[in-house]
């Protein structure tokens, strides 16, 4: 995807004197002082077009007079170009944009939690991921990874079991603070304030929720007066951990953030990873990525499906979409070895090749699937129960889209074609065709229709990338071996002594990367997902923020269901599709 | 053990009697925290099918007596996890699913539980990131052998002494305002 034009940042230049102009080897910067922060985004947004909000983020220099500097990511859908504005946070403190953007409000939020720095202007500032009371800012340079160890923690197996000696695991008695009830009801309240008759909890521990969401619902009688979201039920630290190690290293935490699309997650990792890195991906490994990557969408569809269906009370659907979803988990355990959080992708190419009678087991498959889909199609599509559970709940129009940062099959639904497939293709996907499925009226039946045609999409995705994998000869390079940053292949690194040297060294060091930033995104089941990666030079990133398609996804529910009934809650929460690994990381 | 004479009679006792019922009727809660979680829904849905061992997933902890512990355990969900496994008759076990539920897995971080048997006695782990169904099954028939085999446990001295050290850490809910 370009960034921001020359001509265009003349213009902006033009308008405001003081802004300086940054064009970096992956992207454009405009450093604007923070008492002129908000009239450039507004005029960006307004005048120039920059109108979804795609991500906003802090990194922490500690040894710099002003500590913390704020990331603004914005997006051109007209010129289809992005830009990146930088602030520096005067004492701490930044103006909060909920007056433009919607969505900003929790990103705000997040980077209060995380940094400790204050929003000027913010309705309600509360932690967004730890619980209220808790004391430190875990993303600021001078706290641990580890945490804190405060209190006392034994294993109860053992005193139950009693000790044994050696002990049944190795562990330190001591451990970082732990939630009380109280934290839990202060953060609670602080949330939200009751103004009707009853506050009901749905959540953090229900099966409806998709994971550990926790949602507050003020109601009045069955109808919703305002609700809130706590989040944070599990959140592990990602972008802390990516911070402490190596980027080929954190490959498969990506995998665990959304668990349910692990490969497009990985997928959109090593694309960022290897545009730093200026790295070359083989043919081969690319058509692989983009095969695998689309069985891991129709695997992730699926599984939308059957628990948005069951969430609806279809348990015949779940139990038909689990079917196909273990044929293809089974495809790819095949080849990657694991079923779920596969780890297939490496950086510069893929981590096996092929395995034996993989196409033919694809083929199969989407011989086979068209006719699933059809029935699926019977079961719902024109099911009564169904058309009145979804038709005209959750409508999204277009302007909150861009106001709210919804990005993925929730965009699409409400008719905004915005497919990073297209617009900045990776893998293969410039080579291959397909189309995108838009929604008209943006309610769940559309989003539903709009997820269902995907799969379609992709089968004819996979098809195409069969095709040519079949053409190429079984001795074509899956990984770049040249580059000095790609670890070689397991079956060089036994044979070869320079190859096994070559990882010996990128293992120990891990891999050198040039100073400079990179934002990437790819597009995930789920709406995109991207890695803006701030790199100091050496082999970890100074800074890895990670842009969740679900987390923006999820924001617009307190406003869609706004007096709606508490019925609609599922099915909406079903339609946007949140993975907590990805919102809470 | 039961014991089949010439005359048609079974021979046991009640305690076996009571162990071959709960062991073959683990009835879990139906949570889930993470990852694991999906592979725990592929271990009950139509390939590996748990119905076939008895395992029933209740909505209800009232209703259950197994806890699988499928996932990260962050430090802010331990209480409510506390409070799920302690509305649960007796009596009742612990699976913990996976390498973050037993021992906090790949996330040593400020915000993830080392380990889900800080707050909860676990009676079996699973090991994996997520296990195989496969592996979830294993672990559902080792917990039904133990349960022949070692009887109904029962909790209470340790819990005595877990509560008086949730007292002394200032764990235990009150009422408070804001």
């Amino acid at each position: 995807m370009p960034w921001m034009n020359r001509a265009i940042a003349d213009r902006v230049k033009f308008e405001f004197k003081d802004v300086e102009v940054e064009f970096t080897r992956h992207t454009t910067n405009l450093h604007v002082k923070q008492e002129r922060l908000i009239d450039l985004l507004r005029h960006l947004k307004e005048k120039e077009g920059y109108k979804l909000f795609i991500d906003h983020t802090c990194i922490d220099f500690p040894d710099k007079k002003e500590r913390f500097q704020g990331i603004y990511i914005l997006y051109n859908p007209d010129t289809n170009e992005r830009v990146i504005v930088k602030t520096w946070a005067r004492d701490g403190k930044l103006p909060s944009l909920s007056g433009l953007w919607q969505c900003a409000k929790w990103a705000e939020r997040e980077s209060y939690d995380m940094f400790g720095v204050v929003y000027e202007g913010h309705e309600n500032l509360r932690r967004m991921f730890m619980w209220e009371g808790y004391p430190y800012f875990p993303l600021r340079k001078d706290f641990p990874l580890q945490g804190i160890p405060e209190v006392e923690l034994p294993s109860l197996t053992e005193l139950y079991a009693g000790r044994t000696e050696p002990p049944s695991h190795d562990y330190e008695l001591m451990h970082t603070r732990v939630a009380t009830f109280e934290d839990l009801e202060r953060t609670e309240k602080s949330r939200l304030q009751k103004k009707a008759q009853l506050v009901l909890n749905w959540g953090p521990l229900h099966p409806g929720t998709h994971g550990t969401i926790w949602f507050l619902f003020d109601l009045d009688g069955e109808k919703v007066v305002q609700s809130d979201i706590i989040l944070g039920q599990l959140h592990r630290g990602m972008e802390k951990i990516a911070e402490n190690l190596y980027y080929f290293q954190f490959l498969p935490y990506t995998d665990r953030m959304d668990y349910i699309s692990a490969i497009c997650n990985e997928l959109s990792y090593v694309t960022a990873v290897e545009k730093l890195l200026g790295v070359e991906v083989p043919e081969k490994a690319r058509y692989i990525r983009t095969m695998f990557a689309e069985l891991q969408r129709i695997n992730s569809h699926l599984l939308w499906l059957g628990t948005g269906a069951l969430d609806l009370g279809a348990l015949t659907v779940f139990l038909y979409a689990f079917r196909e979803r273990e044929k293809i988990m089974d495809i790819i355990e095949g080849n990657a070895g694991f079923r779920l959080t596969s780890a297939f992708l490496r950086i510069g190419g893929v981590h096996y090749d092929l395995a034996e009678g993989t196409l033919e087991v694809v083929k199969a498959f989407i011989k086979d699937f068209p006719n699933r889909l059809k029935e699926y199609h019977n079961l719902l599509t024109r099911n009564r129960i169904w058309l009145r559970r979804t038709k005209d709940i959750g409508v999204i129009s277009r302007e909150d889209v861009f106001n709210y940062g919804l990005t993925g099959p929730v965009a699409r639904g409400s008719g905004v074609p915005y497919d990073i497939r297209k617009l900045e293709p990776y893998a293969a996907y410039d080579e291959v065709e397909f189309d995108i499925p838009v929604g008209e009226v943006g309610d769940v039946y559309d989003r539903y229709l709009v997820r269902m045609e995907e799969m379609v999409q992709s089968l004819r995705i996979i098809e195409q990338c069969v095709a040519k994998l079949e053409k190429l000869p079984k001795s074509a390079p899956y990984v770049n071996k040249e580059h000095p940053a790609v670890m070689a292949p397991k079956e060089n690194v036994f044979m070869d002594l320079e190859d096994m040297v070559k990882n010996f060294r990128i293992v120990v060091h891990g891999e050198s990367a040039p100073p400079g930033e990179v934002y990437s995104s790819g597009e995930n089941p789920r709406g995109e997902l991207g890695f803006y990666i701030y790199s100091t030079g050496g082999s970890k990133p100074y800074r890895l923020r990670i842009r969740s398609g679900a987390l923006y996804n999820l924001s617009i529910f307190p406003k869609l269901i706004q007096d709606g009934t508490i019925a609609d809650a599922i099915a909406l929460l079903g339609s946007l599709d949140p993975v907590v690994g990805e919102t809470d990381r | 053990m039961a014991m089949l004479n010439s005359n048609g009679f079974v021979l046991t006792t009640v305690d076996e009697l009571l162990s071959w019922g709960r062991r073959n009727a683990l009835w879990p809660l139906t949570i889930g925290l993470a990852c694991c979680a999906i592979e725990m829904m592929h271990a009950a849905a139509s390939r590996f099918d748990l119905d076939r061992l008895g395992v029933i997933f209740r909505a209800s902890p009232r209703q259950a007596d197994l806890l699988i512990v499928a996932g990260t355990v962050v430090n802010k969900v331990a209480p409510m996890l506390k409070l799920l496994w302690e509305q649960m008759p007796d009596p009742k076990w612990c699976v913990s699913m996976g390498g973050c539920a037993s021992a906090g897995g790949p996330f040593p971080t400020y915000s993830t539980l080392q380990g889900v048997d800080r707050i909860i006695p676990v009676d079996v782990y699973i090991p994996g990131c997520p296990p195989h169904p496969q592996g979830l099954l294993y672990g559902i028939l080792q917990l039904q052998k133990k349960i022949k085999e070692k009887g109904v446990k029962k909790y209470d001295k340790a819990f005595e002494e877990f509560k008086k050290d949730m007292e002394r850490q200032g764990l235990v809910p009150r009422e408070i305002t804001v």
